[in-house]
């Protein structure tokens, strides 16, 4: 058992290493997707594991793109650099606002943060001059000039960075904090721990993934646009994808994404309008049925077993 | 001690009739503009304050019910030809039904599951709606005309619509109605006593469980006279409540739970103040920002008074 989990993740990441040689453009397609929404998916989850629900992703993704195409089109940076500077802006806003807004909790802060997305796209939609107003921006420079299976590599690097980030969180130190803060608040603080400290540690890396997906997602397409970079689905689809897998664990959102990411190109083709119900409805019923996701209940029933058969 | 207590209850409305006034002679177009809409964020943002107060949720598909109201009486108005006002009634009751099946189906299960739960079903939920309506109606405008609505007078050289001022009528009706509920009826009461002690209420033998799904019903259902005015005037597609929500949302944070009066009271000022950004030509674009901002900088503010928040 202790050589099985570590050559199953390396069977896992050659396969998807590999997975450009084995088949055609428009399955790689879909595994960009896949691999955007699951990075999403994971750092929504990362920041749920502290007790705090953002509405905030969408936002930080927008702004990441808008960075990155900015500085790709105004200042003609490699679209490389461009994708870090993303990641900068989203998570140097994301600590000066963290600071503010992270004394707040529940409720608060997640009505907080999906003012900030409407407000950052307010903000973005009137900047005429820098970011091109309503009717959107263009660069062509794009990342890796559309070569998608470059693209594939890149969005699978950032993918296994986040998993690793999110594995560090549930496995040094840092985790006894999160869940403290999550578990009882007034308890953590009472043991020193410094709460504010973390949730703003927490926000800002979690905010920098989002602005670094944002850019590579916009400089793949070479486009942003306001209504479409800072479109609910950045932050629907994640949501769904990390409750469906299960929340607070790292392999949850990744099932998640992987399940609904391949069931969503199927559903586009048969309901090519409206398929985002599904998501709606798939919400509404994790929540009210399935709280722990399908990874909870894999792990419920594992735990079953086990326990019967050491009854016997 | 009278004139005090006198001044303290009518110290904000006194306020906005000086705001009012003071807009009036500086941009008489953004006074009028900004007391109609302030009125019709106040009429959607009533029902939320009152799911919020007693119930005790945050309803994040509140908007999308208002939208799923507006397709509703434009339904009506196309298979029956019945005028907008008119239709009022049975989408009330229509929405009733539909906000207690909602509420009976799905909210009531996480009443005590926490927050988070809480916001994600609602979020679920409108998401849901939005979809539906996606999927009925398409994205495609829609618009329902009735001539009364165009219509508009000139007052001292400043022409304005005058269909708008209903607004202001149906947000003080819906306001005097449901103070009147609260106070006299006795599900009212009990909605009050609930909404202050749920436990207490409980003890004391209130049907607690079913004070929530009438209020939620209520207050859904209210959404639908704030639909049936709307008609009139806006172009109808999926999204079209969906800032509603957190403008309302923005209202009960600045008026305080509870306090139906305060609704109406920063509605207006609100409304005003986004009409005055829009009357600043070259800068219309940036009136969304004034609810978004307020709502921040009100939360922030009562974070720093009261840090438990």
């Amino acid at each position: 058992m202790k050589i099985a989990k570590p050559l199953l993740i390396l069977i896992v990441l050659a396969a998807a290493v590999l997975l450009p040689i084995v088949t055609e453009a428009y399955f790689i397609s879909i595994a960009i997707t896949i691999l955007t929404f699951m990075t999403l998916a994971l750092s929504w989850d990362m920041m749920l594991r502290t007790g705090q629900l953002s509405f905030g992703t969408a936002g930080f993704f927008g702004l990441g793109g808008y960075t990155g195409i900015i500085a790709a089109a105004d200042f003609g940076v490699d679209p490389v650099i461009g994708i870090m500077l993303g990641g900068l802006v989203a998570g140097g806003i994301a600590l000066i606002l963290g600071m503010a807004i992270l004394r707040l909790r529940g409720l608060y802060f997640a009505i907080t943060t999906m003012a900030l997305a409407s407000v950052f796209m307010v903000i973005i939609r009137n900047l005429h001059r820098l970011t091109g107003g309503p009717s959107g921006k263009i660069v062509y420079n794009t990342l890796f000039n559309y070569d998608s299976n470059k693209v594939y590599w890149f969005m699978l690097a950032i993918a296994v960075g986040t998993v690793v980030i999110s594995e560090l969180f549930q496995r040094t130190r840092i985790h006894f904090a999160i869940d403290s803060i999550r578990a009882d608040e007034t308890v953590a603080k009472s043991h020193g721990v410094n709460i504010y400290k973390y949730l703003i540690f927490v926000f800002v890396v979690t905010s920098i993934i989002q602005g670094v997906i944002g850019a590579t997602y916009a400089l793949q397409y070479g486009f942003v646009y306001p209504e479409s970079s800072f479109s609910p689905h950045y932050l629907l689809l994640p949501i769904a994808m990390a409750l469906v897998g299960g929340i607070y664990s790292t392999i949850g959102p990744i099932l998640g994404a992987i399940i609904l990411g391949l069931s969503s190109e199927y559903l586009k083709l048969i309901m090519p309008y409206g398929h985002l119900v599904i998501y709606g409805v798939i919400i509404v019923v994790v929540v009210l049925f399935m709280p722990d996701g399908v990874y909870g209940a894999i792990k419920a029933f594992f735990m079953n077993r086990k326990r019967r058969l050491e009854e016997r | 001690m009278e004139s005090i207590s006198f001044w303290k209850k009518y110290k904000n409305i006194l306020f906005l009739i000086l705001l009012i006034v003071a807009v009036a002679i500086w941009k008489p177009h953004a006074a009028i503009y900004g007391l109609q809409r302030g009125s019709l964020y106040a009429l959607a943002g009533l029902p939320l304050s009152l799911t919020l107060g007693i119930v005790g949720i945050m309803n994040l598909s509140h908007g999308d019910f208002l939208s799923l109201g507006i397709y509703i009486v434009y339904m009506f108005s196309v298979n029956t030809g019945m005028d907008p006002l008119v239709s009022i009634l049975p989408v009330f009751i229509l929405l009733f039904l539909l906000g207690a099946g909602v509420y009976k189906l799905t909210i009531t299960k996480v009443l005590k599951a926490g927050h988070l739960n809480q916001l994600l079903l609602t979020f679920g939920i409108s998401m849901i709606l939005l979809e539906v309506m996606n999927l009925i109606w398409t994205s495609r405008p829609r618009s329902v005309y009735v001539d009364y609505a165009s219509s508009s007078v000139t007052v001292a050289g400043v022409r304005f619509g005058t269909y708008e001022f209903l607004y202001v009528v149906f947000a003080i009706a819906v306001l005097i109605g449901l103070q009147l509920f609260l106070k006299k009826t006795r599900l009212g009461q009990a909605s009050f006593a609930v909404g202050q002690n749920p436990r207490g209420a409980k003890i004391v033998g209130i049907n607690t469980s079913f004070v929530y799904l009438i209020v939620f019903g209520i207050s859904v259902a209210i959404l639908g006279i704030a639909a049936g005015v709307m008609v009139p005037r806006f172009a109808i597609f999926p999204s079209v409540g969906s800032s509603y929500t957190m403008k309302s949302f923005c209202l009960v944070a600045m008026a305080g739970l509870g306090n139906l009066t305060g609704i109406l009271i920063s509605g207006i000022a609100l409304g005003v103040g986004e009409a005055i950004v829009q009357s600043i030509p070259g800068y219309a674009g940036w009136s969304d920002i004034v609810f978004f901002g307020v709502l921040i900088a009100v939360i922030m503010i009562r974070s720093i008074r009261r840090p438990s928040l």
